[in-house]
């Protein structure tokens, strides 16, 4: 295992190997309690086509930790953003990583990664499920969270029409 | 104690458990209850691990859409007389989940409910006093 | 003899455990040969009540209530990582005095978690007796938070930009009182679960996770420091007032100088980590400063200042089980555009497929207790045997679990 990059160190793996297809990188940094010790976030925005080689990439320098993938509904896409971290395992060095992805709606697909890191399994079959992104290549396929009984099309985290408004349910209703 | 309950218990009240799809926080005010500080067993309340030898019935839990045939499997395997309690609000009216698209309906629309206890979570001693409740109930439907 | 036709019935029996880890109900499917399981299948979902989706209408201070109602034990810790996430998005200042008090009554949960799960682990093996002890021992903790916050579970004490009580200096006795009791009794704890000889039997080289599937699987909390591998939120990164304090890593070689992440590893880990939280807490109520406790005192202001923020933000807690993260996503408008959950156990769900393969169905509940899972088991075991397959349920287990105890003391 490599020696720990700094902040600036790691930004410039990134941006050295893939340049123009990273869409942006913004770093934050926020500090707290008495002392003000600070811990960094690098946001990185980059193109569906390199996503594989970006997590190879990653995981060249250090095996990450994955924490979770979140997702958003942006009208014409979906944003997939994977929340990592590094160096962990030293008092204060740890940072923050996130890395999104943007897919037409057209077309949401995007390859897996569950044999560069196995413990991705759960995420992503919860993100085909509530999303409709198709993962290709993920090792198992069934629903996570939704009964067996829940109706094909229905995403309940899109915001337009396929999403479950019509599942609304009123518990509070007194029918008189 | 509730009031009218006779003076010699004609049986212990045997308690079976459920968890409808809740957050925890009923059930372990339960388990709670039975622990040295509240100390339901003095009373002779058992809880047991299986419905075919319950008196009574304790659900909490906003019902689930996975799992609301499977409280029903489980009233119908009590023997009579039996007694429902719906213990927390989710079992009530819903509390905050009352929009969810994954969620039956409050549990009185899914099984008869004799007593319903409010609080989220109740505390151990509403859980007694709401078990001695339905045992008055059981003991008046007896004589 | 039975003939070689497989009859498996699909009869389900939710819950219905009378053991004390009455937490959701989860389905697991096994496949035994003779003993010996041979793999392990998990299905999820019975608790789904569409949590995020419920918050597309609700404004930040509401969620901050049904953040709570996502798990009723550790019920702090996911309004600690939501309003992580709105601070970073809004870059609101939180005043220092109510970082420290976040610090206390974080580590104040995750003590009586700690205890709750080794009166659950003790039930699992057979004994009792320490389940009531434990209990016990936690109602005095219990005490404590109804003294500093309200009320026993469900606190409602976290909000944006600060903390809603405060720690005063005629309240610092009683807290004192408390934790003497605790550290009184931690030895009486300590030399039940380590000392005991049938605790080792059952405990020692069962439901090993070794250090390289803890860290592909990505496993969080006490279930991946038992394996030696170092992840603790309050030590990697600075949150709260934990950059200010005097803390490290504890994994179980601390106090056996070796690890081998079997059960026995994990019940140390627990313990040490209830020892470390009492020194955490005497640590802030020395050096706490006087101040504000919280940076806007008048909701509709609050409110107002998020509506106009535009920013996403995360918020990473260390909770009794592992890590919490949440995701928010702020757009200008009364409701935060995405809320994105992850409880704890999700991460550790993949770890039990390895942990159970090998071992007997006797020590199911014992291992799959020892990650403290939120989570029940609604089993429904499936056996081959001699070409046929059973159903086991919940309480066959259990009595199996108490039968090996007996048959190892005797």
């Amino acid at each position: 295992m490599s020696e720990n990059k700094t902040l600036e160190e790691l930004t410039k793996y990134f941006k050295d190997e893939f340049k123009t297809k990273i869409k942006s990188i913004d770093i934050k940094k926020r500090a707290t309690g008495s002392k003000k010790k600070e811990t960094s976030t690098i946001w990185m925005k980059i193109d569906k086509g390199v996503f594989k080689d970006a997590i190879k990439h990653l995981v060249d320098y250090q095996y990450p930790h994955l924490a979770v993938v979140s997702g958003n509904d942006l009208g014409e896409n979906i944003e997939l953003i994977y929340h990592f971290t590094v160096n962990y395992g030293e008092r204060l060095r740890e940072i923050n990583l996130h890395i999104s992805v943007e897919l037409p709606k057209s077309k949401p697909e995007i390859e897996s990664i569950c044999d560069l890191i196995p413990g991705a399994l759960i995420t992503e079959r919860e993100k085909q499920e509530f999303l409709g992104v198709k993962i290709k290549g993920i090792p198992d396929n069934r629903k996570l969270f939704l009964p067996d009984d829940w109706p094909d099309e229905v995403y309940p985290w899109r915001r337009d029409e396929t999403g479950p408004e019509k599942y609304y349910k009123n518990l509070h209703e007194v029918n008189k | 104690m509730a009031k009218g309950l006779p003076k010699s218990f004609k049986k212990a009240l045997w308690v079976y458990h459920c968890n409808s799809g809740s957050c925890n926080g009923c059930d372990i005010e339960i388990i709670a209850a039975l622990c040295p500080r509240y100390d339901v067993e003095r009373f002779g309340i058992k809880l047991v691990g299986s419905p075919r030898h319950a008196d009574a019935l304790l659900v909490t839990g906003p019902v689930t859409r996975q799992l609301a045939d499977k409280i029903k499997r489980i009233y119908e395997q009590m023997p009579d007389p039996k007694a429902v309690i719906c213990i927390g609000n989710c079992g009530n009216t819903g509390d905050v989940f009352y929009e969810s698209y994954n969620l039956i309906g409050p549990v009185n629309k899914i099984l008869p409910v004799d007593v319903h206890v409010i609080g989220c979570p109740p505390r151990p001693e509403a859980i007694i006093n709401a078990v001695a409740q339905a045992w008055v109930k059981l003991e008046t439907l007896e004589a | 003899m039975s003939s070689k036709t497989t009859t498996k019935t699909t009869y389900h029996i939710p819950v219905g455990p009378i053991h004390p880890a009455l937490k959701e109900p989860v389905f697991f499917e096994f496949e035994i040969d003779g003993e010996r399981i041979v793999d392990v299948d998990v299905k999820l979902g019975h608790v789904h009540r569409g949590i995020e989706w419920a918050s597309r209408k609700r404004n930040p201070i509401q969620i901050l209530y049904l953040a709570e109602r996502v798990c009723g034990i550790c019920s702090y810790c996911h309004p600690a990582a939501f309003t992580l996430g709105i601070e970073d998005a809004a870059n609101i200042e939180v005043p220092e005095r109510a970082e420290y008090l976040r610090v206390i009554q974080g580590e104040l949960e995750r003590i009586t978690s700690h205890m709750l799960w080794a009166g659950v682990a003790a039930h699992e093996i057979g004994f009792d007796t320490v389940l009531f002890l434990t209990w016990e021992m936690r109602e005095k903790i219990m005490d404590l938070t109804e003294f500093l916050c309200g009320n026993r579970v469900t606190k409602g004490i976290m909000t944006i930009g600060g903390i809603r009580r405060d720690i005063t200096k005629d309240m610092i006795p009683q807290i004192t009182k408390s934790l003497d009791y605790l550290k009184d009794n931690f030895e009486k704890i300590r030399h039940i679960f380590l000392d005991d000889k049938t605790v080792k039997l059952r405990s020692q080289g069962v439901g090993i996770l070794t250090k390289d599937e803890a860290l592909k699987l990505c496993a969080v909390g006490p279930t991946t420091r038992a394996s030696a591998i170092k992840k603790d939120v309050r030590v990697d990164t600075s949150y709260f007032a934990y950059g200010d304090l005097d803390i490290d890593y504890i994994t179980p070689d601390v106090l056996t100088g070796e690890v081998n992440g079997d059960v026995y590893d994990r019940i140390i880990q627990r313990l040490l980590e209830i020892k470390q939280s009492i020194e955490l807490i005497e640590q802030c109520l020395d050096i706490m400063p006087n101040g504000d406790i919280i940076s806007e005192p008048k909701i509709p202001k609050l409110l107002n200042q998020l509506k106009k923020v535009e920013g996403e933000g995360v918020g990473r807690h260390e909770a009794p089980r592992g890590e919490v993260i949440h995701y928010v996503k702020l757009t200008g408008e009364d409701a935060p555009y995405t809320w994105k959950v992850r409880a704890p156990t999700y991460n550790n769900i993949l770890p039990w497929i390895p942990m159970l393969k090998g071992e007997q169905i006797a020590d199911i509940p014992i291992v799959a207790a020892s990650t403290d899972p939120c989570m029940s088991c609604t089993n429904r075991v499936g056996i081959i045997k001699d070409g046929n397959k059973y159903e086991l349920k919940k309480e066959e287990i259990h009595r199996l679990s108490v039968e090996k105890t007996r048959r190892l003391m005797s």
